[in-house]
């Protein structure tokens, strides 16, 4: 349990596991939101991560944002701002229309 | 902590398998739990030799019991956490199931559990195939199919009592309901040689969904090459689970990673945190760069394009 938040301390997110330094650790968080800023506009959702600060901003086009600790709370996130899962086995990802 | 989970149909010869391991020392460390949905053990009394046992009767650990299972595994890290430093502390904990136990529930319910998540990490699912009945068991038992598709590692018992050319179909039937899985065969717990079933002709499943209009459940085999990078991978498999979670049962494969070789595993919509395996001996010959996917409701070939349409996003 982190003493100043209250959070327990998450053993961090298993997406995240494949870097072990800290420049592969940021390359990979630039890598995450490039492709999060290609997937989600189709939705209506923007994703912002400047590596400044912890986690991952999503953002609706009305504007109004939230900040979301890793890919499972963007997916989460994303399904209650959306109304339905962002699949990836949806026509749009998969070429045929 | 490493859990290793022994499951497998009732009367597969799960204990006759343990005690052999326990005789032979390999698993001297552990702590065994068994589990045995009825109410009067027997199972704990062939083990003995194991050092610590803890035994849950009267219900499964997947279903009813599996609450009685979390306060025991609880119990059994909170005793490990207040063993002195300088003391050998406790490394693996195995998990005897029921007969009737379904093992992915209870590894779901190891990974959803705040605390036994940061002390547990589920290393095997072993389930303990029985030469002479399984494949009856596997026409007609939706649970007995469930045990099979999520094993990491099937043990095909009584294989000295089974004719070869069943045997032969048996081994085929379970490699085409989980291709991911190491098949070795075993009798009263020893390693015996399996027959090989290149050319055995795997038995037709009947469907056992109910409704009859569940799509078969089917492997797929996703190749990561280098236009396909770790963190697109992992953003598009997370984003996949949370989709379709219920429908994608078993995702396991190595990954090469700028962190090593990362063992990516999950079941249903857990997955387990990725372990970094060390490099390859000579003489193994695990495919890397691979992942196979275990689901139904979708085609094999839309996870490959949806796959590159994220690893393409640049």
């Amino acid at each position: 349990m982190c003493a100043s938040c209250g959070f327990p301390a998450a053993a961090g997110h298993w997406t995240e596991a494949g870097a072990s330094t800290a420049p592969d650790r940021l390359r990979a968080r630039f890598r995450r939101a490039e492709v999060l800023k290609a997937v989600l506009p189709s939705y209506g959702l923007t994703a912002h991560d400047g590596a400044q600060v912890p986690g991952i901003q999503l953002s609706t086009l009305s504007g109004s944002h939230t900040i979301v600790r890793d890919l499972e709370e963007v997916w989460a996130t994303a399904e209650k701002l959306t109304g339905s899962p962002i699949d990836p086995l949806d026509p749009r990802f998969i070429g045929g229309e | 902590m490493r859990l290793t989970v022994l499951g497998g149909y009732l009367g597969s010869g799960k204990t006759t398998w343990l005690r052999h391991q326990l005789h032979e020392g390999a698993l001297a460390d552990a702590f065994v739990v068994v589990n045995e949905a009825a109410e009067t053990p027997v199972d704990d009394v062939l083990l003995t030799r194991s050092s610590r046992i803890a035994v849950l009767a009267g219900g499964c650990a997947c279903c009813t019991a599996r609450a009685d299972l979390l306060t025991l595994l609880k119990g059994i890290c909170d005793e490990r956490s207040r063993t002195a430093s300088g003391d050998e502390r406790l490394q693996r904990i195995v998990l005897e199931t029921s007969g009737l136990a379904d093992p992915g529930p209870i590894v779901e319910a190891i990974r959803a559990d705040p605390i036994l998540v940061h002390h547990i990490v589920v290393s095997e699912i072993i389930v303990a195939i029985d030469a002479l009945h399984a494949l009856a068991q596997l026409r007609g038992e939706p649970l007995g199919r469930r045990q099979v598709e999520i094993a990491d590692r099937l043990i095909v018992t009584k294989v000295d009592a089974a004719e070869e050319a069943a045997l032969a179909r048996l081994l085929a039937t379970l490699h085409t309901i989980n291709p991911g899985a190491a098949i070795s065969g075993a009798v009263k717990g020893s390693e015996v040689a399996l027959p090989s079933w290149a050319d055995a002709e795997p038995e037709s499943l009947p469907d056992l969904s109910g409704d009859g209009e569940r799509p078969a459940i089917f492997p797929t085999k996703l190749v990561i090459d280098e236009t396909i990078d770790w963190t697109a991978f992992s953003v598009w498999l997370s984003a996949l689970l949370h989709a379709r979670g219920d429908d994608v049962m078993r995702v396991k494969g190595v990954v090469r990673t700028p962190a090593g070789r990362l063992l990516v595993q999950s079941v249903r919509k857990i997955v387990q945190s990725p372990e970094i395996v060390p490099e390859q001996v000579d003489g193994e010959r695990r495919e890397d760069n691979t992942i196979v996917v275990i689901g139904r409701g979708y085609r094999g070939d839309d996870l490959r394009k949806s796959l590159r349409h994220f690893a393409g996003q640049r």
